[in-house]
């Protein structure tokens, strides 16, 4: 049975679900020139982490810090250039997608910019059935079940992306990530582009499925006040490093690098103002 | 400074905006908040001139003259407008991508509209530097030559910013200006218009970042101004129950707690409901509420019948 999020930390560590090992990741921008080669942009810098079975797993940091760059080769979306990432004990990197089910099966991941990441050309029964398609796992019953775990209509099926609001377009997007009952979701920047009150709404959601199916959660923000809220460990970066990571409440009390503490500074906040 | 009176504003027979009314002082910084879909936008496009095809406004707003005569800025003829616009009043937006010319270098862009409204080109290339200086973005020169895709999110707000002040202008209209940027580089961008704006409507869906850079708040719903007051008062003694409701939605309690949020979502426009444009999601609503409640009370106003205390 796996260990749920939020049970006492007395416990036994659980085992490690997705170890990354010394990762690196560079970049070649494209030449401007005839001449000069394009330049180098090291994007991950020997990065380690360990992510447990049922932890709720933050990555903060600021723009172009490296945390989509990270997220993506956990996914296995893209190849380090150095450096080991295991999920559930096999090794991701290095390998061609047929040989990446056990990987897509069980780990999907939310986009921050729900616009953008569902195509407008489909219907909404057919966004959400496609990891399914994908994998050629039968739909059935699956999308109504879905829509209604997100708090969607089942007439939402027959519509289109544009049709909805930016909230609404999440809950498709989150429907769409637990349609292969995957163990692990991962969620880049899930809330960044939404109002504070349908933010609430989401954050609520997301932390309902993880708990009733006993999700691994791996959440990005720039912002550390909400992986505070949503997440027990977290792991802060900076150009392409971790600087620190730990037990999310000790760092938010004491954050031990210089980076951390200009990034708690910067998160605007109510209490100080009145 | 900007007098706003009834402003409304419609598209077809729906009202997107319904009798809106407020005042700019000089030096004055107020924020206009609300969720998405509340006609922030559109109140500050029509005091831009600049709301979309098939969309219009009435009522007045006029913007004070340093000599004592009044300016127009609703139901005034395009040309008129367009003398004022960039020089006056001028506005910074959500998206710097979409507001910038992709083709055109940063310094071209910031100069033209100098000359744009007069200024001699050699003098406007020249103030186009200090302009970029201002908004303390590192080597000016080199950024003058760069075009918008070789800067970062922040780096073209600063520069949205740079073109905003180039007038010298008396209003400054921000349209969430640092949605898009993340805490650290919002963080600079908000002490910055702080301190380079003259007058300024700022709009923002994020209480925190209005609390930090503005003195008085509007509270927008339903297309209407349902609150407003200096913020400190608004903000820890809200008395609409759509206030109410943001300030729960914005705090972020503990883990492992459920966070407070506005029950449904806000209705496409012209789906309000009659009487309090809340009363469908309003935790309070009674019968009462399906009368319009009136915006009452100076200098903290609310239009509730049955306000917080
Ligand atoms: N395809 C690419 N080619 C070249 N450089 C890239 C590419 N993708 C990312 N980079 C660079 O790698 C660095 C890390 O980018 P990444 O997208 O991981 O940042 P991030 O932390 O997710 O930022 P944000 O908060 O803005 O999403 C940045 O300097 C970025 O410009
Ligand atoms: N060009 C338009 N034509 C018709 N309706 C519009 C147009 N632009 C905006 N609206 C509608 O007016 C309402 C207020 O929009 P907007 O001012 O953009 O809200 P906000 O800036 O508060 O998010 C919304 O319901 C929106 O869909
Ligand atoms: S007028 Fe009624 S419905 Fe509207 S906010 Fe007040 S109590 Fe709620
Ligand atoms: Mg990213
Ligand atoms: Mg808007």
């Amino acid at each position: 049975m796996p260990t749920h999020a939020g049970t006492p930390q007395t416990e036994e560590p659980a085992e490690a679900l997705i170890e990354a090992e010394h990762v690196s990741r560079v970049y070649h921008r494209p030449r401007t020139s005839l001449t000069k080669p394009g330049a180098a942009v090291r994007a991950l810098d020997d990065v380690s982490l360990t992510v447990r079975r049922g932890e709720r797993y933050g990555i903060v940091g600021e723009s172009g810090s490296g945390k989509s760059t990270l997220l993506r080769l956990l996914c296995a979306l893209d190849q380090p250039t150095s450096g080991s990432i295991r999920f559930d004990g096999q090794e991701i990197t290095g390998r061609p997608e047929r040989r990446l089910r056990f990987l897509r099966e069980n780990l999907q991941i939310v986009f921050q910019d729900p616009m953008s990441s569902l195509d407008p050309r489909m219907r909404v029964r057919d966004l959400v059935a496609e990891p399914l398609v994908g994998l050629g796992l039968p739909a059935g019953d699956r999308v109504a079940e879905l829509l209604d775990a997100v708090g969607l209509p089942a007439s939402a099926a027959d519509r289109y992306p544009h049709q909805f609001s930016g909230g609404q377009r999440q809950r498709i997007a989150i429907a769409r990530a637990l349609a292969p009952r995957p163990k692990v979701l991962v969620a880049d920047e899930p809330v960044s582009a939404l109002d504070v009150s349908v933010r609430g709404q989401i954050l609520n959601l997301l932390a309902d499925l993880v708990d009733e199916l006993g999700l691994t959660l791996v959440f990005v923000s720039h912002d550390l006040s909400v992986v505070r809220h949503v997440c027990e460990t977290v792991a802060v970066m900076s150009r392409g490093e971790i600087v620190e990571s730990g037990p999310v409440d000790e760092i938010w009390a004491a954050p031990a690098h210089p980076y951390t503490r200009t990034l708690l500074r910067a998160v605007p906040t109510l209490k100080g103002l009145l | 400074m900007l007098k706003v009176e009834g402003l409304t504003v419609r598209s077809g027979d729906v009202e997107l905006v319904h009798d809106v009314s407020f005042d700019i002082a000089p030096g004055e910084r107020v924020g206009l908040i609300g969720e998405s879909g509340s006609g922030k936008s559109l109140t500050a496009l029509s005091l831009m001139g600049l709301l979309p095809e098939g969309v219009t406004a009435t009522g007045r707003a006029a913007l004070d003259g340093p000599d004592g005569g009044g300016d127009d800025l609703v139901g005034v003829p395009e040309s008129r407008l367009k003398r004022l616009r960039g020089r006056d009043v001028s506005m910074v937006f959500q998206e710097p991508m979409t507001a910038l010319n992709p083709l055109m270098r940063i310094g071209a862009q910031v100069a033209e509209i100098m000359t744009l409204h007069g200024t001699p080109r050699p003098q406007a290339r020249r103030r186009a530097l200090d302009l970029l200086d201002r908004v303390r973005l590192p080597e000016p020169a080199q950024i003058a030559r760069a075009y918008p895709h070789q800067l970062s999110g922040g780096q073209r707000q600063r520069v949205m910013l740079a073109i905003a002040l180039a007038n010298e202008p008396r209003l400054l209209i921000c349209d969430e200006p640092t949605t898009a940027l993340d805490v650290t580089v919002q963080k600079q961008m908000l002490e910055l218009i702080a301190e380079v704006a003259p007058a300024l409507l700022f709009i923002t869906h994020d209480l925190a970042v209005v609390a930090s850079v503005c003195e008085r708040v509007l509270v927008m719903y339903g297309g209407r101004v349902v609150e407003s007051g200096p913020i400190r008062e608004v903000f820890t003694r809200p008395r609409h129950r759509y206030t109410e409701g943001l300030l729960a939605a914005s705090k972020l309690t503990p883990r492992g707690t459920r966070l407070p949020t506005i029950k449904g979502s806000v209705p496409a426009a012209g789906r309000f409901p009659g009487g309090c444009v809340f009363r469908n999601r309003c935790p309070h609503a009674t019968p009462t509420c399906e009368d319009v409640p009136a915006l009452t009370g100076d200098g903290h106003a609310h239009a509730c019948w049955h306000p917080a205390d």
